[in-house]
């Protein structure tokens, strides 16, 4: 197993109910890279990132995860691509009335068993319990570990997912608006945080973010989405506001429907 | 020990605790050894050689009389199937109804008391409503009102809700049994048994309904000069009716079920047929019987799976 992931887009196609939400897009994306994913609301960004965390198929072309198409995967080969990449939700989804502890421990759910499983919540090991207390101290929030969920602030809270996806092992981390409902303050610090760690450890990134000064301050390469298309895909050096203003620009029908 | 074997160590020892949960956790393993042992349930009782000699007559009792002794011919069983369905049984010594008869008593007694519990449950909810039966309905503060009228508000909640808690308490059973003796044996005590205890429940699940409605849209109708019987025609029962609907069509498969059962008490339902099948010791019969009363709750679930479903869609 590569200690960090390598995807490639040849095509890709999703279709939902109304629409195209991806269209033929193509991408590659290098082990260890780091990928910031901006564009509107709508464009395709938690299409993209679920497509890489396998929980999506495409509608035509070729979504491979290390080389290999996510078509080809039987659900057991698909359960443990998820297994080792890790996704922070935009709504975080933890259990808020468990402990810290066995939403960490959940992480790593995907390589066991169910009595495995069932175990290592209700009496997590010293192991365990000391190899998440070491992945809750790099974030920043160990003496949280044997508390319940909800009653820490929403910043810790993020951190605890964020937690939890380290505790896969993952070889990338894909993250879905991780800043979207935090301060400035914390939203700078959550993005350091994850591209440090990842830089750290080897691990692919692919984040999608709404804000640009963080992404360009943060991350090297930015792909642009509008209308489930790549309309950028650059070195975030190479790119002027120009090309963003054009990214993000409503049409008149937008506009009209944004009005009404 | 590591460093960090101690501070978790630590943390674990200082991690918040519920007393409750705990206590209530060895609370519930106590009460369950307990039931199972003072109760005396004998695991060995339920295999004893006698028990399978009954069982194995009743299963070759429950063929039908045509098939005693020979092979299982399925033609000749759809037959007597069929003949159960449209006449029952028509003997010298003693008569069991039409399966067709039965099942149509069943669902008539369970859609009258349907109706009857929905409609006194409906009217009901609303004075069981905290945020109706106030003085100072949907604008708390808004008033100036006598004790006295406080007092009056207060005790027609606690009334409602005491009746209803009264009525449902009491299972549909004991209800028909004790109406039995009132109004005779026919299906109105059946009837008024289901309607009773299930005007208790739709009335208490429909005043917990009127209490969660957003109160923005009532409030603002009172705000305009409504009554409460104007607000609750205008705004409490179309955001609620949906919901209503659902428990309506909820208890009514439970109906369904309980018309059957209470046939047991001489009232000419499905109930009554497997009764009397049994004593006269027509197994087949009584089969029959229990297999028009899975097809009729099974009916009932179908019927009501789709209106319920329809209602959430519009």
């Amino acid at each position: 197993m590569p200690k960090s992931a390598a995807f490639d887009l040849d095509d890709v196609s999703v279709h939902f109910g109304n629409g195209p939400a991806l269209h033929k897009v193509s991408l590659s994306i290098a082990p260890g890279e780091a990928v910031a994913f901006v564009g509107p609301s709508g464009a395709g960004k938690t299409t993209l990132l679920r497509l890489l965390n396998a929980t999506l198929r495409p509608a035509g072309g070729c979504a491979a995860v290390d080389g290999r198409c996510l078509g080809e995967h039987t659900s057991a080969e698909l359960r443990a691509v998820r297994a080792r990449i890790g996704f922070v939700h935009q709504d975080l989804s933890l259990v808020p009335n468990l402990r810290v502890v066995q939403n960490v421990v959940a992480g790593r759910l995907g390589r066991m068993g169910l009595f495995a499983s069932l175990r290592a919540m209700a009496l997590p090991s010293h192991a365990e319990a000391e190899r998440v207390h070491a992945i809750l101290e790099r974030v920043g929030i160990g003496e949280k570990l044997y508390e319940r969920t909800d009653t820490l602030s929403g910043g810790q809270q993020q951190r605890v997912a964020i937690a939890r996806a380290l505790y896969q092992e993952p070889t990338a981390i894909l993250a879905d608006e991780p800043v979207s409902s935090v301060d400035p303050a914390r939203a700078r610090d959550t993005v350091a945080l994850l591209t440090r760690i990842s830089r750290e450890e080897g691990l692919t990134l692919c984040m999608s973010i709404h804000n640009l000064e963080l992404a360009r301050e943060f991350f090297p390469r930015v792909v642009g989405l509008r209308r489930g298309q790549v309309m950028i895909d650059a070195a975030f050096a190479d790119i002027d506001d120009a090309q963003f203003n054009k990214l993000y620009e409503l049409t008149d029908n937008e506009l009209l429907a944004d009005g009404a | 020990m590591t460093a960090r074997a101690t501070t978790v160590h630590a943390l674990h020892a200082a991690r918040p605790r519920s007393r409750f949960l705990r206590f209530s956790a060895v609370g519930v393993a106590a009460l369950v050894t307990w039931a199972w042992w003072a109760g005396r349930f004998d695991v060995a009782d339920l295999f004893s050689a006698r028990r399978e000699a009954n069982l194995m007559r009743f299963l070759e009792d429950v063929r039908p009389p045509a098939l005693y002794g020979k092979p299982w011919d399925w033609g000749v069983a759809l037959d007597w199937a069929a003949t159960m369905f449209t006449s029952g049984h028509q003997g010298a010594a003693f008569e069991l109804p039409s399966g067709w008869e039965a099942l149509r008593i069943t669902l008539a007694m369970s859609i009258a008391a349907i109706v009857l519990a929905g409609l006194v449950g409906l009217v009901a909810a609303f004075p069981a409503a905290r945020t109706f039966a106030t003085a100072d309905a949907f604008l708390p503060g808004s008033e100036r009102s006598s004790v006295a009228r406080r007092r009056a508000w207060t005790a027609l909640l606690i009334g409602t809700r005491g009746a209803l808690l009264f009525v449902r308490s009491i299972p549909e059973y004991i209800w028909a049994y004790l109406l039995i003796g009132m109004l005779g044996i026919s299906a109105w005590p059946a009837v008024v048994a289901l309607a009773l205890h299930n005007a208790g429940t739709l009335g208490k699940l429909d005043a917990e309904t009127v209490e969660n409605l957003s109160p923005r849209a009532l409030r603002a109708l009172r705000g305009a000069g409504a009554s409460r019987e104007q607000i609750a025609a205008f705004a409490a029962i179309p955001s609620a009716l949906s919901r209503f609907l659902l428990y309506f069509f909820y208890r009514w498969e439970t109906c369904v079920r309980e018309a059957t059962v209470l046939g047991m008490l001489g009232i000419v339902s499905l109930g009554y047929a497997l009764n009397e099948a049994r004593i006269r010791g027509r197994y087949h019969d009584m089969l029959f019987y229990v297999l028009m009363g899975a097809l009729l709750v099974l009916i009932g679930d179908l019927v009501s799976a789709i209106a319920r479903r329809a209602i959430r869609k519009a």
